[in-house]
């Protein structure tokens, strides 16, 4: 599937994708930015797996347990396991509920629970954890995680984990972004025209070649998922427009192209040794006032015309 | 092999009438034959090894890398004691097919492999491995009209021009060898039996490290370290570089490392420029070198280059390897709808040879390099242009592709490049 043909399939198909994501497992990589904040996506994708009956973890480092809950309903809330790293990231209050080890250890121990079924991390955010961790000890951590039940037959629902993680790309550099895009099984990069939000998927399975796609979407004040269609096509804006395209080829002095008539007139020139038809008739056609051909000629006075053949002096 | 062939050929040679004009006695001449199980070889004899061949050139061990067009372009194989670096294409697609192929021939060839992953378990990777092309489609005997087999959609038996037959249909690279160097099913799985008759070690990081270690900056990341002892501690008990004498047979240990360099090995050279242990990497392929060059080992390596930061490295990382293959996939790049790329699905480039025992290298002629996968095969052939049929073919076309040639190279002609939207 080439990327124009993905982004030519059916209404179906298309609709399907956004609501799939979870489906495919693994780590999904939300990248959000100043102007198209990505917090409410991951609402909106924690909600849609808590309805689903799958088990929910939430990692709350960036925000506060009140706000992250906030525009939940209470039926939701409550099947949330919500891991607050906010309030206290450090520890320094040392109670009992401060889990040991910071926010990795709470991942390996959520990858070490004995119950099966299909389970959902929500990382918020990703940003927190890349500037508070080694990269490299993240990136193994999280593959541990989403690929823990890579076993021979491992497209078994049972045990399946899927990683969402909020990545404010703007905050770093693309060597932490690459890094964590070539782990992802599947990367959102939220972007938008004129109020309207666009998510661009891109989805990579892992021998197939990737397929991406843009869904329009928005969010509704109870966080569930809207998709639309896109803008109109003519709203759509040019290209770059602070650089305008610079044209070369204008206030020449001398002519780059052909005009209509010029161009009809060059293509219907035939050429002086391209033999037509045409021009054999007219050959073949004997002319008139001519019967045969002469040849004229008048020696001047520089030619040397000897009737003798210069040969004869050759003695073989 | 030139020389035991002169000794036996009989009535040319004066060494052998002299033998053959008195029997009886015992003469100085003595026939060299190959002498038994090899205690003591001194000398330059030939190890005959299963699936390796000497080279033509420069006299190196060659083993195959698993398609035949690259070990055409490289020279003829691979050499023992050397590595193959592979700069990963952007989505990891088809460098994992060319790493499967390299042991794949490996255990089609009877080799010991060593795979080492940080991703992925290495009894997986072997799971994985393509099936083997041996029936009628391999290559065995030379006088059958084996090349139209390369092109099956094409059964045309030409009658007049019988000749062109033996041609290859499209400029593939590569002439076919029957035992070294096999082509593989890029859709099918290797039987299972021969996985289980091989002789494999796996390395998988996860299982290995479990601890997070405190490191030293200027030491190695210690999964590097863990790796480099495993290697050394196989190519020691098995033999490999001399150590046992009382081996009998021979073998060559093929070495796989995957995705090396990214942080799932604990380097960060992919996330930060100036990390605290960019050395790591280089330090790492030093001592690689010097295990495999003195054994008979041959290794490939898959590096995400492209994530790379500090481009610095790439180029120590280029200059340690023997061999740098860099793959550059169509997908996702402006490249992927043009039309003079639209029957590959990449290019390849060739970014080092090496100059073994040699003054020179093994350069081939040919610099525009495309590969695609299809169904079944993966094949690299030279990138040609379309032909300019200049009265038949618009102006708008011609255009299209005046401006995507300029990036190629100057093998691949220059009668297109250069032309700008003129009409005259």
């Amino acid at each position: 599937v080439t990327l124009s043909e993905g982004a030519r399939a059916g209404t179906g198909r298309e609709l399907g994708m956004l609501d799939s994501l979870l489906s495919l497992g693994g780590l999904v990589l939300l990248r959000d930015s100043v102007e198209w904040e990505g917090r409410s996506l991951l609402k909106a994708l924690v909600k849609k797996s808590a309805l689903c009956g799958e088990q929910v973890h939430i990692l709350g480092c960036e925000v506060s347990e009140e706000e992250f809950r906030e525009g939940f309903d209470s039926n939701i809330n409550n099947r949330l396991v919500y891991h607050d790293f906010f309030r206290d990231p450090l520890n320094w209050s040392k109670t009992e509920e401060a889990l040991p080890g910071g926010p990795l250890g709470a991942l390996r121990a959520i990858c070490k629970r004995t119950d099966p079924g299909p389970v959902t991390i929500a990382l918020d955010s990703l940003s927190w954890l890349l500037l508070h961790l080694p990269c490299t000890t993240l990136c193994q951590a999280l593959h541990a995680v989403s690929h823990q039940d890579s076993c021979p037959g491992d497209s078994s629902p049972v045990g399946k984990v899927s990683v969402l993680g909020l990545l404010h790309e703007e905050l770093h550099g693309p060597g932490p972004v690459g890094a964590l895009s070539s782990l992802a099984q599947t990367e959102v990069t939220l972007g938008g025209t004129k109020g309207q939000a666009s998510a661009h998927i891109l989805c990579r399975r892992p021998r197939q070649r990737p397929t991406d796609q843009t869904q329009w979407f928005s969010i509704l004040p109870d966080f569930s998922l809207d998709l639309q269609e896109g803008p109109s096509v003519e709203s759509q804006p040019c290209s770059d427009p602070h650089i305008p395209p610079v044209d070369p080829t204008t206030h020449l002095t001398f002519n780059l192209h052909l005009s209509k008539k010029e161009r009809e007139a060059r293509d219907s020139l035939i050429l002086p040794f391209q033999f037509s038809s045409e021009k054999q008739q007219a050959l073949l056609r004997p002319r008139p006032g001519q019967a045969t051909s002469h040849i004229f000629y008048e020696p001047d006075a520089y030619d040397d015309l000897d009737q003798e053949d210069p040969d004869d002096d050759l003695d073989i | 092999m030139a020389a035991v062939a002169t000794c036996g050929s009989g009535a040319g040679s004066p060494g052998s009438a002299v033998a053959t004009a008195s029997k009886s006695n015992v003469t100085s001449f003595q026939r060299r034959g190959p002498r038994a199980s090899g205690t003591n070889d001194s000398g330059p004899r030939l190890v005959s090894i299963a699936g390796t061949r000497p080279s033509v050139r420069n006299g190196q061990l060659l083993v195959s890398t698993g398609l035949p067009a690259l070990d055409q372009l490289l020279g003829g194989g691979l050499a023992i004691g050397t590595v193959l670096l592979i700069e990963e294409d952007k989505y990891n697609i088809y460098s994992p097919l060319l790493f499967k192929c390299f042991l794949a021939e490996g255990i089609v060839n009877g080799h010991t492999l060593l795979v080492a992953s940080a991703k992925e378990d290495p009894a997986n990777i072997l799971q994985e491995l393509p099936a083997p092309l041996l029936d009628d489609n391999s290559k065995k005997e030379f006088d059958e009209d084996v090349y139209n087999h390369k092109t099956p959609e094409s059964n045309i038996k030409m009658k007049i021009a019988w000749r062109y037959q033996l041609l290859p249909k499209m400029e593939q690279i590569g002439p076919v060898s029957s035992r070294f160097g096999h082509y593989y099913d890029a859709s099918k799985r290797i039987p299972q039996e021969l996985i289980e008759a091989s002789n494999w070690h796996g390395f998988f990081l996860p299982e290995k490290i479990s601890s997070t270690l405190k490191v030293e900056p200027w030491s190695l990341t210690p999964g590097y370290i863990k790796l480099l002892q495993f290697i050394q501690n196989i190519i020691y008990e098995e033999g490999f570089d001399g150590s046992n004498p009382q081996k009998k047979q021979r073998n060559v240990l093929r070495i796989g490392i995957q995705n090396l360099g990214s942080p799932l090995w604990g380097d960060d050279i992919c996330c930060a420029e100036n990390g605290s242990n960019s050395h790591s990497l280089t330090k790492f392929l030093y001592v690689l070198r010097g295990l495999l060059r003195t054994s008979l080992s041959a290794c490939i390596i898959t590096m995400p280059t492209h994530l790379i930061q500090n481009k610095a490295i790439i180029a120590r990382v280029t200059n340690l390897s023997d061999i740098v293959i860099g793959l550059e996939s169509f997908i996702g790049s402006e490249r992927e709808t043009n039309p003079l790329y639209k029957d590959y699905h990449g290019l390849i480039h060739i970014r080092q040879i090496p100059r073994l025992n040699n003054l020179i290298c093994d350069e081939s002629d040919v610099k525009d390099l495309a590969f695609k996968l299809k169904r079944k095969l993966f094949t690299i052939e030279r990138l040609h242009l379309p032909p300019d049929l200049s009265d038949t073919v618009s102006h708008s076309s011609k255009q299209d592709l005046a401006e995507s040639t300029k990036r190629l190279g100057p093998g691949c002609g220059m009668m297109a490049g250069g032309k700008k939207h003129l009409d005259f």
